[in-house]
């Protein structure tokens, strides 16, 4: 009997403290991952927020490190592409003890909404963030309309 | 295993959550190193100097920074939102932490982490006789 009760407890060792630690493991994966998965597909990089303000399309993505020159952005109606090679060179004389950020070359499109003019789009890089400012096409703009 | 215990156990990570409702996210990091300094590079986009602290403590260096995004209008999709980018790193004895650095640049923070000069390498030269 004694042997049988020892047997079953041993059984439910690792659960407990599977249990105890599982809560940890998936705290940790949240973690890490909610900021760019690698096995994540490939076109969601870089991370990009749109808001519509109803006059223009404003684009917002995720760029840390990177210049404008390393920047590439494409408009044709309603088609835009950014592409680009984060330059993440190391300084002369050091030596890399960990690399998690990488060397990243990307190229992203989306099909926005509405057609944009592209002649009066702006673009402005700040604090690692790429933002698009892209006016609505004459047409595709909200208009007011007059009850006779 | 004794299941009177089971039941009073608090889960540790859920008191080690801050009351803040941010959602923590670990900053990617390069680590680099040279005869005189540790130099880190931790990405943090959208963050602004200001939302950035920076504490060394008992050989842990932390390191916290909350983005806050302002945007007016309405959402189409969104990929990212206000986070708080936060990582604790274990820095050697070696670390004078006077002398710790940081700049903010382009959304990627750098930590410049100088070598005391007892643990910077010295060349011996034989003294001949």
């Amino acid at each position: 009997m004694w042997m049988r009760r020892h047997d079953f407890e041993s059984l439910f060792e690792p659960m407990h403290f599977f249990r105890t630690r599982l809560g940890h493991v998936l705290d940790e994966f949240d973690r890490v991952y909610t900021h760019g998965t690698p096995w994540q597909a490939a076109g969601n990089y870089p991370k990009t927020n749109m808001v519509d303000t109803g006059e223009t399309l404003e684009i917002v993505a995720e760029l840390p490190g990177l210049q404008k020159e390393d920047l590439a952005i494409k408009i044709q109606g309603n088609y835009l592409a950014i592409s680009g090679k984060s330059s993440n060179t190391v300084p002369e004389g050091y030596s890399i003890q960990r690399s998690e950020r990488g060397e990243k070359s990307f190229s992203r499109s989306f099909t926005l909404p509405y057609e944009v003019n592209s002649e009066k789009a702006t673009a402005s890089l700040k604090d690692g963030l790429l933002k698009l400012t892209l006016p609505k096409s004459e047409a595709a703009k909200p208009r007011q309309i007059t009850i006779n | 295993m004794s299941t009177g215990k089971d039941v009073a156990t608090t889960t540790q990570h859920e008191v080690a959550k801050p009351s803040q409702s941010l959602t923590v996210v670990t900053p990617a990091v390069d680590i680099l190193e040279n005869d005189h300094e540790i130099l880190v590079h931790a990405e943090m986009p959208g963050v602004l100097k200001d939302d950035i602290v920076i504490h060394i403590d008992n050989g842990k260096l932390f390191v916290s920074g909350e983005r806050k995004l302002v945007s007016t209008g309405t959402s189409a999709w969104q990929e990212f939102g206000d986070v708080e980018f936060r990582r604790t790193f274990a820095i050697p004895q070696t670390i004078d932490v006077e002398k710790v650095q940081a700049h903010l640049k382009d959304g990627v923070l750098e930590l410049h982490l100088s070598k005391s000069e007892t643990a910077k390498p010295r060349q011996i030269e034989i003294q001949a006789n």
